[in-house]
């Protein structure tokens, strides 16, 4: 369970990023997070696993006081969490499967970790995580050769991999064309009901929001404005949320003529 | 004005730019033909020319197959393993001058004072490594293998440096994600994508230095040359002819076999 | 091959499917790397230990290259203009030279398979012999002295810009030459509209970086007698003079590290 108590995060030059949150979020719950770009959907979202620190109130995840966390504490701490980012953050020379095994490399003891020898089950809970977004048959493949679809759901398999028990998700479907991105959307919304891992994520695409998470909080200049269950979600709330700038979550604004020099 | 002479006037004049950088390269090119003189072709010139082309097509065939130490087999022998460890002592002098040059891992005086010791090294002619270096060594294969070992690093130097900064540094955003010690970001991160960049280039650089290496007999530091220049000032055209073709055999071979590991290496 | 000595091991997964996995080829890589150098260790009499105990001697002589005899400068210049003419006319000739060649030796744009082999080989022919062997036989067609140098780095030019070129022009993109065709052009306008812009850039750039490293060369050359710098560097050597020699290397190294700068800048506006 992550809790939000007054949590605010102000940066040395004044600039106040988030302010005023407060949230409690359950295990196993999808929960959408939207709003403008920089109005502070990032730092809420990093801030859950200490990428980013808080300057004020307090952050739990199952009664463990996040800001309280020091040096290797952190890095057990963040084991639990699994991160998705936008741009997949894959080492794009190696194969898949030794992607996917990098999420063990903590566990192992000195000598693995130097040459690089992971044990069979590692190699078979790999295999089964890729199995699981279901690109077992590229397993052997370099990522580099593969669409950027498949590149998220290698991606998805390492964070499996991890056995976490929340995935957070900064802008996953960015990057990739509708298609694809429904079927990620998929990936996301079958582990969350099957295995039960909550499922926090950053995203801009309000109707595909709308459509997987539960639950939707909206961010508008670094506060929560809104945070309920999906089906509530109307127009004059996402005019709200978006500050009346709808053409920033419509089809992006026409450009203006320019001569060119 | 209508749209149209509007963009035609917005259009970049880069005439003048090109007229005075062309009017400069031919100013210098004039220059230079002063070195040009055909006093010294004199007819015998030709001649030898003549007899070199000879020499190749009847090669001494005694010289070419036989296995003692004069013979071209056991040269060209000597001459890979010359440039095999040289590029090896190279490689291995690189890597941390590489790592000392790059500006994204150092501060800005220790990268800018490494790049200028490489171009140091990089400039100083391989004839005076040599010569150098038989001073320490002595004369033979082993003031060969150092000498190439300290030309390579020139070369492997640069494109190490290239590939470090190069280095796709989002991969360790999610690495600190799933709690990783930056000992194991270095290891599974980086090492990984410097390593296949690193092989390609040191083949690369071991094709080139396979060049050179046939050169430093020239000084008496073994492999080819030696023998070539002897053959060629007592005008024994048909060893010539032997050697030569001894030499570009070998390093076609070498440079298909080193063409196919790096298409290999970036093909995976 | 590999794999029918050492089968992929077998995997199977919870749910019942069954993975290979290839066996890696690291430890045969490997092995081959260790036996080549010891081989190679075999062949050089290279010791360390020898190395250890006469390394002394390396730093010693550049240490008395420094201080560089600067009265030697005003001796140098001669050389170092011959140095540069050198390469420079060698640089600039072999690639214009460069492109005939590697026009005809482009499968897109010549038919004939037989000429495009032909003139494949010949450039792969000209970069494999060494700068310092062409310059050796240049010698002794046109005599001692810079033309020597000029017709080594001539070649050397025309191989490695021609070779580089060639395979620039089978990348390029062949849509609009073939379309220049089809409204009528000759393939000789077709080329002059259709591919030289795409890769004259690279070109130019590649020519830049080619004279960057005949100015080093030419340094050399003079070792065999083709003029320049390099004979002096050999003479001083002989008698031992090193500051002189310092000097030399200290003038070279100001020379190429201003052409580089200025091949640098020229390289940056190309791409």
């Amino acid at each position: 369970m992550i809790e939000f108590i007054n949590v605010e995060k102000t940066y040395p030059n004044g600039t106040a990023a988030l302010k005023n949150i407060n949230l409690k979020i359950e295990q196993g719950e999808f929960v959408a997070v939207i709003g403008l770009s920089g109005a502070g959907k990032s730092t809420l979202i990093r801030c859950i696993n200490r990428m980013h620190d808080i300057t004020g109130g307090q952050l739990n995840v199952d009664d463990v006081d996040v800001s309280k966390l020091r040096g290797k504490q952190i890095r057990k701490f963040r084991r639990r969490i699994g991160m998705i980012f936008q741009s997949f953050n894959l080492v794009t020379r190696m194969s898949v499967i030794k992607n996917v095994l990098v999420s063990f490399v903590p566990d192992l003891p000195a000598w693995r970790k130097l040459t690089g020898f992971f044990t069979k089950e590692q190699k078979i809970k790999a295999l089964e995580a890729l199995d699981k977004v279901g690109i077992l048959d590229k397993a052997y493949v370099r990522v580099d050769q593969l669409s950027g679809g498949q590149q998220q759901r290698v991606a998805l398999a390492r964070t499996l991999a991890q056995s976490p028990d929340i995935i957070l998700a900064d802008e996953p479907i960015a990057s990739l064309d509708p298609v694809t991105a429904k079927m990620v959307m998929d990936d996301f919304k079958r582990i969350n009901r099957e295995l039960n891992i909550s499922v926090i994520m950053n995203i801009h695409h309000v109707e595909i929001a709308l459509e997987y998470a539960d639950r939707i909080i909206g961010i508008r200049q670094g506060e929560i404005v809104f945070d309920g269950e999906s089906g509530k979600v109307t127009r004059d709330i996402l005019n709200d949320i978006y500050g009346g700038r709808t053409d920033e979550w419509k089809s992006s604004a026409e450009e203006t003529p320019a001569h060119v020099r | 004005m209508t749209e149209v002479e509007k963009q035609l006037h917005a259009s970049p004049r880069n005439y003048r730019y090109i007229a005075v950088v062309t009017l400069l390269v031919l100013v210098l090119f004039g220059w230079s033909l002063l070195v040009v003189n055909f006093r010294d072709v004199n007819a015998g010139g030709f001649k030898i020319a003549l007899n070199i082309l000879k020499g190749i097509v009847t090669p001494d065939p005694d010289l070419l197959f036989n296995v003692t130490k004069q013979s071209v087999l056991y040269l060209l022998a000597e001459t890979v393993a010359i440039a095999f460890l040289g590029t090896i002592v190279g490689a291995v002098l690189s890597v941390p001058l590489a790592f000392l040059a790059a500006s994204n891992l150092v501060p800005k005086p220790v990268s800018w004072l490494t790049r200028l010791l490489l171009i140091v090294i990089r400039t100083i002619p391989a004839l005076v490594y040599g010569l150098i270096f038989i001073r320490v060594s002595g004369l033979g294969p082993f003031a060969g293998v150092l000498t190439i070992g300290l030309t390579s690093i020139g070369m492997l130097a640069k494109l190490y440096v290239d590939a470090i900064e190069e280095l796709d540094t989002k991969v360790l955003e999610s690495m600190t994600s799933i709690g990783c010690t930056t000992f194991e970001k270095i290891r599974y991160g980086i090492f990984p994508q410097l390593l296949s960049i690193f092989l390609s280039v040191t083949i690369y650089r071991f094709d080139m230095n396979m060049r050179e290496a046939s050169i430093l007999g020239l000084v008496g530091a073994g492999g080819i040359g030696a023998p070539l220049i002897f053959a060629m000032n007592s005008y024994k055209w048909h060893q010539v002819g032997s050697l030569l073709i001894g030499l570009v055999v070998l390093i076609l071979i070498i440079e298909l076999i080193s063409n196919k590991l790096r298409a290999k290496l970036v093909k995976g | 091959m590999y794999d029918k000595i050492f089968p992929p091991k077998k995997m199977v997964l919870p749910s019942g499917k069954v993975v290979l996995e290839k066996r890696s080829r690291t430890p045969l890589i490997l092995l081959i790397l260790i036996a080549a150098t010891v081989l190679s260790v075999n062949f050089t009499g290279f010791s360390l230990p020898l190395l250890f105990t006469r390394i002394d001697k390396f730093f010693s002589l550049i240490g008395d290259m420094i201080p560089p005899k600067w009265s030697y400068m005003s001796a140098l210049w001669n050389a170092l203009f011959a140095t540069l003419q050198m390469s420079l006319l060698g640089s600039v000739v072999g690639a214009v030279l460069a492109v005939p060649f590697a026009v005809l030796a482009s499968s897109n744009i010549i038919r004939n398979k037989t000429v495009v082999a032909v003139f494949k080989i010949i450039l792969s022919l000209l970069r494999t012999l060494p700068t310092l062997v062409t310059a050796l036989i240049a010698t002794f067609i046109f005599g001692l002295g810079p033309m020597a140098g000029v017709v080594a780095i001539l070649l050397f030019t025309l191989s490695y810009v021609g070779k580089l070129l060639y395979e620039q022009i089978e990348n390029a993109e062949m849509g609009s030459f073939e379309a220049m065709e089809a409204a009528g052009m000759t393939r000789v306008q077709a080329f002059r509209y259709a591919i030289m812009p795409q890769v004259f850039p690279g070109y130019l750039s590649t020519s830049l970086f080619c004279f960057e490293g005949n100015v080093r060369y030419a340094a050399i050359l003079g070792y065999v007698g083709a003029g320049g710098v390099g004979l002096l560097i050999n003479e001083n050597l002989g008698w031992r003079d090193y500051p002189r020699v310092g000097m030399i290397i200290l003038a070279l190294i100001v020379t190429v590290y201003l052409i580089e700068a200025v091949s640098e800048h020229f390289r940056k506006r190309l791409i």
